[in-house]
């Protein structure tokens, strides 16, 4: 199992860890990567931008899945022959929703427990973790639950729960920390630019990453 | 303090107080309107205000916020909405009090209209609605109309029954003089996802709703002038007024320096011909393929001089290429998608027909106009158009399209054949009979196919088999029974797939690419014009269902801000950045996309 999660940010400020993504692929000269945005209806532009991002680092087969709007089969089929699958950021739940909807979301947890390199960026890479949970707080930079949706079960493939857009503050902290008091795994939490590699057993911490356990704080990569 | 507010309220809309009914139309041909004098007609609110448009015309500052203020709705009310006194009013001899008679008098234009009895049009043209009038704004002219402003002695009530009826006269529907809020709001929806998706088209500028779903619709355009308006003349053999809307009409294109070229002297009917052919040759070639239905018929109605699209009623945006589809008009069925070209051809040569009369005082039969060097013209314009489109459609740069167009023509043509091949089959259980018309069903998505085949193409370097290629076309019209895959239809899979990469490669070799960047820049600029879920008719239809059912818990904001939301998702423009308002789409919008997701393939 290879995934990456970002913590946020754009092309330039994840450069080390898109170079450490593209190093997880062996023996492909022209890899493919499938970008699934969170939300198909405004993902035009991000995609554009993924294009731009992953081209300059010389990659041409880059195709996007919608999976909230319609697809074939044989498309639906056909990204599990991707070297990388891009989760976007954006509306966790509605991603989550969708999900499940298009019934993606077992396929996508097979394909990556068999090797495929899977990373997500903030939404995307909250649905790697086994709950959405981290997307309902803190109370001023949160997701809308808008359709209330009560099972936020996610992919689970990892064991522990990620936080994305992550700033070093009173305010962040005291939300973590007691999110983690009643939570039994650790949290990540990563600002942008900053994020995870897990390489089978092996995680990786690229750049400054706070950890929130049973209600304390602690920094890796100091 | 309040006064010095108010009056400077006052000042920030007086753009409005132009719009008192005058018009140069007026002064131009007095003979080509009927012209009213109105009162205000209280009772209504404003509904629905486009915002983007206003500040267009300088109605309202640029940097006037998305509200309709108290002042703001009170300004529209004042200028809008308005009532004819009509000719039954006068023959009744009905007093309103003074306070409420505008001081202007509004013109309902007269034109051709082939419902009418009198194939002349001496009894048709607007029957329900009247010209606000003109507004200028950095050399921008606009013209304005209202729906719904009361009935005319033009409308087909009057022209049938020959006698005048009271405004709102229940005993007739369409005729009565009114507009309904529905009707309102397809416009202003179809008429935003039009004019983002740079087709000309009359606006909606706002709405103003009074009770039992009736309103007064607001359209405006650079020149709402139609074909119609000036075949009557032609029909009538009136020379004089037949020249003086030509030039009228040719000089306002040349002052707004949309006809920068126009010669001054008689020459310019030949430039006027020309940039009509222009027009309706691309037009006709555009409507067929995004699937626009616009009842095109002899008389120039339905279309504005630009090929502007105006009167909503039965415009329809197909998912699929619905080619058989008419619109029953009671007493008769409406031409279909590609019937569109053979109309459009047929105005342009009722234009031919003009131009020899104006310039020779002597009217030919339009049957001398038959083979007229510019209907020639017309077919070579319009099949160019339908290359240029498909290389379009296929996700080409507007750079790329015109180059390989313009350097292997041969094998665009071929491309477009076999695309044809696909995009014409239709069901085998034929025509039927639909709420409002007949139809018969074509089976393949080819947006699904043009959208999807550029990222199968990265995946593999080799051919689709056939039974993936039709699945990833297949519509929820086809039956089995459809997609059955014989010889023929495997070699025609084929063959598309090979006509598809030769032109990725001819693309890459002119632009001196790889195949793979080429691809890839298709395939991106593809998923934005071929997206999943655009809007058909019926969705339209269901979207302002849910509009008028949600309509008391929706403020003239929410409705502004919903109906900027649903046009950012029906951009299909993939040079266009969007700006969405909605990070995702919550709420009504959320439904709104799920009626448009499901009627994505209909009518």
């Amino acid at each position: 199992m290879k995934l990456v999660f970002y913590g946020g940010g754009d092309a330039e400020e994840n450069r080390t860890l898109d170079s450490k993504l593209l190093s997880l692929i062996k023996n492909q000269k022209e890899p493919i990567i499938t970008f699934i945005p969170a939300c198909g209806h405004d993902s035009d532009e991000y995609f554009n931008d993924i294009v731009d991002q992953y081209s300059s680092l010389g990659v041409s087969r880059i195709l996007r899945l919608n999976i909230d709007q319609p697809f074939s089969e044989f498309m639906k089929d056909s990204i599990f022959l991707s070297d990388i699958i891009h989760l976007g950021g954006g509306n966790t739940y509605y991603f989550l929703k969708h999900l499940k909807k298009s019934g993606m979301m077992q396929g996508l947890k097979d394909w990556a427990l068999k090797g495929g390199i899977l990373c997500g960026l903030s939404a995307g890479a909250i649905i790697m973790t086994p709950r959405i949970d981290t997307a309902g707080f803190p109370e001023f930079d949160k997701d809308d639950n808008e359709e209330n949706i009560k099972n936020l079960n996610s992919m689970k493939l990892v064991n522990f729960d990620f936080f994305p857009h992550y700033r070093n503050s009173k305010r962040y902290d005291e939300a973590l920390r007691k999110y983690s008091l009643g939570n039994s795994a650790p949290v990540y939490a990563c600002p942008d630019g900053v994020g995870i590699i897990v390489e089978g057993e092996e995680v990786r911490f690229v750049g400054k990453v706070a950890c929130f356990y049973e209600g304390k704080k602690h920094f890796i990569n100091k | 303090m309040a006064l010095a507010k108010k009056v400077k309220q006052q000042d920030v809309y007086k753009r409005f107080d132009q719009l008192d009914g005058s018009h140069p139309f007026k002064k131009v041909l007095p003979e080509g309107f009927v012209d009213y004098p109105a009162r205000i007609r209280k009772g209504g609110k404003v509904s629905y205000f486009n915002f983007t448009l206003a500040k267009e015309m300088g109605l309202i500052p640029a940097d006037h916020d998305g509200k309709i203020t108290p002042e703001l709705e009170a300004k529209i009310l004042q200028t809008f909405s308005i009532q004819i006194i009509n000719e039954f009013d006068q023959e009744q001899e009905r007093k309103f009090p003074e306070a409420d008679m505008k001081s202007g008098t509004y013109m309902a234009t007269r034109y051709l209209q082939l419902q009418h009895d009198n194939k002349q049009g001496k009894t048709s043209g607007d029957g329900r609605s009247v010209w606000n009038g003109q507004v200028k704004y950095r050399s921008k002219v606009w013209d304005i109309s209202s729906g719904g402003t009361g009935a005319t002695k033009l409308s087909p009530a009057t022209s049938k029954f020959g006698r005048y009826f009271e405004t709102g006269d229940p005993t007739i529907s369409y005729g009565c003089g009114y507009a309904e809020v529905d009707e309102g709001f397809a416009t202003a929806i179809l008429s935003r996802v039009f004019n983002q998706n740079n087709y000309s088209t009359e606006r909606s500028l706002a709405i103003i709703e009074f009770k039992n779903n009736i309103s007064i619709n607001i359209r405006a355009h650079r020149n709402l002038i139609r074909p119609s308006h000036m075949f009557l003349y032609l029909k009538q053999d009136d020379h004089q007024s037949l020249k003086s809307i030509v030039d009228y009409y040719i000089e306002r294109q040349r002052e707004s320096e949309v006809w920068k070229d126009c010669p001054q002297n008689y020459r310019k009917y030949d430039f006027f011909l020309n940039q009509i052919k222009d027009t309706f040759a691309k037009l006709s070639a555009r409507f067929e393929d995004d699937y626009i239905f616009c009842w095109l018929d002899w008389d120039g109605d339905n279309i504005l001089m630009d090929g502007g699209i105006i009167d909503y009623g039965s415009v329809r945006q197909f998912g699929l290429c619905h080619y058989e589809y008419r619109y029953d008009d009671v007493e008769r069925f409406s031409t279909n998608l590609y019937e569109q070209k053979t109309k459009a051809k047929y105005i342009v040569q009722t234009f031919a027909q003009v131009v020899n009369y104006i310039r020779t005082k002597e009217k030919g039969s339009i049957t001398d106009f038959a083979n007229h060097e510019v209907l020639n013209s017309f077919e070579d314009v319009y099949e160019n158009q339908k290359d240029l489109n498909l290389l379009h459609r296929l996700g080409l740069s507007e750079r790329k399209v015109k180059q390989v167009q313009k350097r292997d023509p041969k094998l665009v043509e071929n491309l477009r054949k076999s695309f044809s091949y696909f995009e014409k089959m239709k069901t085998k259980k034929g025509e039927v009979k639909i709420s409002d018309g007949k139809t018969w069903d074509a089976i393949f998505n080819m947006r699904d196919l043009l959208r999807e085949l550029p990222q199968a193409f990265m995946l593999s370097d080799s051919n689709l088999v056939a039974e993936q290629f039709v699945e990833i076309m297949t519509s929820s019209l086809a039956s089995k029974e459809d997609l059955e895959i014989n010889s023929y239809k495997k070699q025609k899979i084929e063959e598309f797939q090979k006509l598809y990469k030769d032109i990725i490669k001819k693309t890459a070799k002119i632009f001196q690419e790889t195949e793979k960047k080429t691809l890839l820049d298709i395939s991106r600029r593809s998923q934005v014009i071929n997206k999943p879920n655009r809007i058909t008719g019926d969705a339209t239809t269901f979207i302002i269902n849910e509009i008028l059912k949600k309509r008391k818990e929706l403020s003239n904001e929410k409705i502004n801000n919903l109906l900027n939301a649903l046009e950012a998702t029906q951009n299909l423009n993939p040079d266009h950045k969007v700006k969405f308002p909605q990070k995702y789409p919550e709420g009504i919008l959320n439904k709104f996309m799920e009626i448009i997701e499901e009627h994505r393939e209909g009518i």
